[in-house]
């Protein structure tokens, strides 16, 4: 049997005993039960899979879980829920900034890492940020859209 | 009034939360994993398959083969949607490298994948044919028994006296524009759960014809219509893609076989590749102009590979042939389209389908029709595009056309007259270009919608209207809103649910706002019929002198006499009253001449680009693009600038990046997302912007995919006024440009 996994998921402590080979992706999803970490390319190409691991917005099929051990990893649930939603969450409804929705988390937690790493990024660096997750509805113009409107309200990121 | 507002979508909460239930989230109990042992070859007769192995393996519940299928009791081997050639899973011949020869369901999906290589196929190869026009000469291998040159669809267009047309031109111009296959790339793969319990088959699936599925599951397993249940979630993309009926046989086949328990199947990103792909297509299209730029005669060859087996193409490759030819006036037409058999994988709709292709074509072409004239484009354009009650080349009349407009919009918001482009700086170069679009909808369906008022004053709209991002279940409450006069969060939506939800042919096409929208207004006002009877009672009137607003009956010569909605639901003692409303058009053209109607209405769509290319790399970059599509009455402005945009950046990816390639053996070289490069916000023009142009009629247009075609033929005329050389064929991508630009440096 292998070493349990010890891991930070959404500021919950979890102990995980199974391969440390497996696709972060798969512990998430399938075993965890998480679904809003989708899987869209495998390849590390869509960011359908992202989540923050210590704050930083990466594919999760591209992590291994031994690779996390002893680390926060954030999912969308740790962003916000529908009863309290983030204000990344409530900009991207009031821009209209999704369609099908199915790569909206992964935009979510990239935005939210974006404004608090780059808070004042110009729309050069913006687009360059997020250019690792992809929309095939085509939404780009309201995610940057809902980006700019955080900008410049009085979203402060670590409040 | 709910209609006209830009409020958001449905349960956007749940899609910004991650809660949304796609279809490939479903979890059923007891479920099983299906995955697919595939051909190698793309042609190929089977003379043996041993599963033995496989199913000895602990954990693997069955393994699902062709010689399981065909006997008494057991599905049909075959089927297809207009033909049933295709089999469910190959039995004696493969005829493309990825079709599925052999199913695996297990406890787990490892298992099932391990499963796969336990089983021993043999294979007698045979020779293969991957080129349309190949395929139709005599050395090519005969694909399916009575298709004589593989040619399976030929559908003629023949309008006014052809030889008389090019003869009053002034200039003749013929080219020939090529596109090739590509993938709808829903960022949500196929995935879908079957079980097949007492008789009864229930597929949870998302597709995006469920009705379509519905019936075609019916007829392969001998079912009467209540013994098949197809429920669709949301999907995590569709554009056509999940059109029509695709893994859905395969997978009820194998529940079949399991017998009980439901088996998932979800798609990896590989297999999407071979499951359904774009019509490559070649188009060669010749024009007759007068001198000032009047189209006089246009003659158009298609010829559609439309893979192994025909799936929607004898449809599709028809409706290929009314979207062939353009938006204009032209007094003799003649169209051919072909859809020829070749050994790779089925195509079938590519959101704008068939449309993307031609209007590829005809767009490109009417610049160089006005550039060998020495004309303004935008002039040739107008001069020629079609006007209300003008007659298109079916002989049908026209009406509702605003391509005009649509073009007129996205001009003057580039400044194509009123503004100079910028002038050539280092290796950059700059060029505008634009286009127009008009695409048929399905000429014949039907859509049905029940609404039903509890005794709460909660309106529920069945409906078998899917929501696969476009906003639809969105729109059709706002309509039904509208309709009833009750506020929109009062209304409730289920479907689609064969079970619970009337018919509906499909959603695509851009069709749902436009049939279902007018179905949802028959069921309203026939409710609200109801409900004045019944409330006849109670405010002592006949019901024509009871008045329906703002979600209450009331007496109109005394309207402080009124009740609510749920009042006259309670007095009736009732717990719900409800009605249904059909919308249903049929049309179509004669199969010799192809005239007749083509459509209810027509797609409109125009756009216009500024760029630069930079001459040294090939390079291209969008810096503006201005799109607009006729959308009759704009149900939710917002929704449908989101449309617009989408389909925009949507048609970048085929304009420049996207084609699938294959070997010299037919497998597809570039089947995952690092080789096959959507558009990223990379991609996203330095400004884009949409609009929508309206009427004062109360029809909705869909407006699903109308400044998706205008893309491609914008930026290769942009491409052509920057450097003066044209590309005719997709994708626009810089080694094409660069070497383009080369030949043509070569030739001066
Ligand atoms: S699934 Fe991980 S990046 Fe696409
Ligand atoms: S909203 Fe559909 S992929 Fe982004």
């Amino acid at each position: 049997m292998n070493e349990p996994i010890t891991m930070q998921l959404n500021g919950t402590t979890i102990s995980w005993s199974g391969s440390p080979q497996r696709r972060l992706l798969d512990l998430l999803r399938d075993d965890l039960g998480l679904q809003s970490v989708r899987e869209g390319c495998g390849v590390g190409m869509c960011g359908a899979c992202t989540v923050q691991v210590d704050g930083q917005a990466i594919s999760s099929c591209l992590l291994l879980t031994g690779q996390v051990a002893g680390r926060q990893v954030r999912t969308i649930e740790g962003i916000g829920t529908p009863e309290s939603l983030h204000p990344v969450q409530q900009a991207f409804i009031d821009h209209a900034a999704f369609q099908c929705g199915y790569c909206t988390p992964g935009f979510i937690l990239t935005v939210e890492a974006l404004l608090r790493e780059i808070p004042a990024a110009d729309e050069a660096t913006i687009r360059e940020y997020l250019s690792g997750n992809l929309c095939r509805c085509g939404s780009y113009n309201n995610i940057l859209a809902a980006v700019k409107a955080l900008q410049s309200g009085n979203y402060s990121p670590l409040g | 009034m709910a209609v006209g507002q830009s409020i958001p979508m449905r349960d956007a909460v749940a899609r910004v939360t991650g809660t949304l239930a796609y279809a490939g989230d479903i979890q059923l109990p007891e479920m099983a994993y299906a995955r697919v042992l595939r051909s190698p070859h793309a042609h190929a007769r089977i003379t043996g398959i041993d599963t033995r192995a496989a199913e000895a393996m602990p954990g693997v519940l069955t393994v699902l083969t062709g010689a399981d299928l065909g006997q008494q009791g057991a599905p049909a081997r075959n089927y297809g949607i207009s033909r049933a050639d295709q089999p469910v899973v190959a039995y004696d011949r493969v005829r493309f490298i990825g079709e599925p020869v052999a199913l695996v369901a297990a406890e787990r999906p490892e298992i099932a994948e391990a499963a796969l290589q336990q089983i021993q196929v043999s294979y007698e190869p045979l020779p293969a044919v991957f080129d349309p026009f190949v395929a139709q000469t005599a050395a090519a291998p005969e694909l399916h028994a009575n298709v004589a040159a593989n040619r399976l669809i030929h559908a003629k267009l023949r309008h006014g006296d052809i030889v008389a047309g090019f003869a009053a031109a002034d200039i003749i111009v013929e080219e020939t524009f090529t596109s090739p296959a590509a993938h709808t790339v829903p960022l949500e793969t196929h995935s879908l759960a079957a079980q097949y319990r007492d008789g009864q088959l229930t597929c949870w699936t998302g597709a995006q014809a469920p009705y379509q599925v519905h019936k075609l599951l019916g007829d392969l397993f001998g079912l009467r219509g209540d013994q098949v249940r197809v429920i669709v979630g949301p999907l995590g993309g569709g554009y056509g893609g999940k059109g029509h009926v695709r893994i859905e046989p395969l997978v009820a086949a194998l529940a079949w076989k399991v017998g009980g328990r439901p088996v998932k199947l979800t798609l990896s990103r590989a297999e999407e590749f071979v499951t359904v792909t774009k019509h490559a297509a070649s188009i060669t299209i010749k024009s007759g102009a007068t001198r000032d730029g009047r189209l006089t005669a246009r003659q158009v060859t298609m010829t559609w590979n439309i893979g192994a087996y025909a799936d929607s193409s004898p449809l599709l490759v028809s409706s290929g042939m009314v979207r062939g030819v353009g938006p204009y006036r032209i007094p003799a037409v003649h169209v051919d389209s072909y859809g020829i058999y070749t050994n790779l994988p089925s195509a079938a709709a590519f959101r704008g389908a068939m449309s993307s292709q031609s209007t590829w074509a005809y767009e490109s072409h009417i610049d160089t029709i006005a550039h060998r004239l020495g004309l303004d484009p935008l002039h040739v354009r107008k001069v020629n595009l079609l006007r209300s009650h003008d007659h298109f080349c079916t002989g049908e009349e026209v009406h509702d056309m605003h391509v005009v407009e649509c073009l007129e919009a996205c001009t003057e918001r580039l400044g194509w007259q009123q503004s100079a482009k910028p002038t050539a700086e280092g290796a950059l170069r700059y060029g505008r270009g634009m286009a127009v679009m008009m695409k048929s909808t399905q000429a014949t369906s039907r859509s049905e919608t029940r609404l039903s008022l509890n005794d709460q004053g909660r309106l529920t709209i069945y409906t078998s209207s899917v929501e696969m991002g476009q906003g639809a279940h969105t729109a059709l409450s706002q309509i039904a809103a509208t309709a009833m006069d009750i506020a929109i969060e009062r209304i409730d939506l289920v479907g689609p649910d064969t079970a619970r939800t009337p018919f509906d042919t499909s959603t695509s096409a851009a069709r749902s706002t436009t049939m279902m929208g007018e179905a949802i207004h028959q069921a309203a006002d026939l409710l609200k019929q109801k409900l004045c009877t019944s409330a006849e009672a109670w405010l002592e009137r006949p019901a024509a002198e009871l008045g329906v607003a703002d979600g209450v009956v009331y007496a109109i010569d005394a309207p402080h006499e009124r009740l609510t909605f749920a009042e006259v639901v309670r007095r009736a003692g009732l717990t719900e009253i409800s009605a249904t409303g059909t919308a249903a058009t049929k049309h179509g053209l004669d199969p010799e001449t192809g005239q007749g109607v083509a459509t209810p209405h027509w797609h409109q769509g125009a756009g216009a680009c500024e760029i630069a290319v930079d001459i040294e790399t090939g390079k291209m970059k969008v810096l503006r693009y201005e799109a607009a599509s006729f959308a009759g009455r704009v149900v939710n402005p917002a929704l449908a600038n989101l449309q617009n945009d989408g389909n925009v950046i949507y048609g970048l990816g085929p304009a420049i990046s996207e084609q699938i390639l294959f070997d010299d053996h037919g497998r597809v070289l570039n089947d995952n997302l690092s080789d096959y490069l959507i558009p990223s916000f990379m991609d996203l023009p330095g400004q884009l912007r949409s609009s929508c142009v309206e009427d004062d009629g109360h029809v909705y247009h869909g407006i699903g995919e109308m400044t998706l075609p205008p893309v491609a033929p914008a930026l290769a005329n942009a491409i052509f006024d920057a450097t003066g050389v044209r590309i005719r064929d997709l994708p626009l991508t810089p080694e094409r440009v660069l070497r383009a630009l080369t030949e043509e440096m070569s030739h001066e």
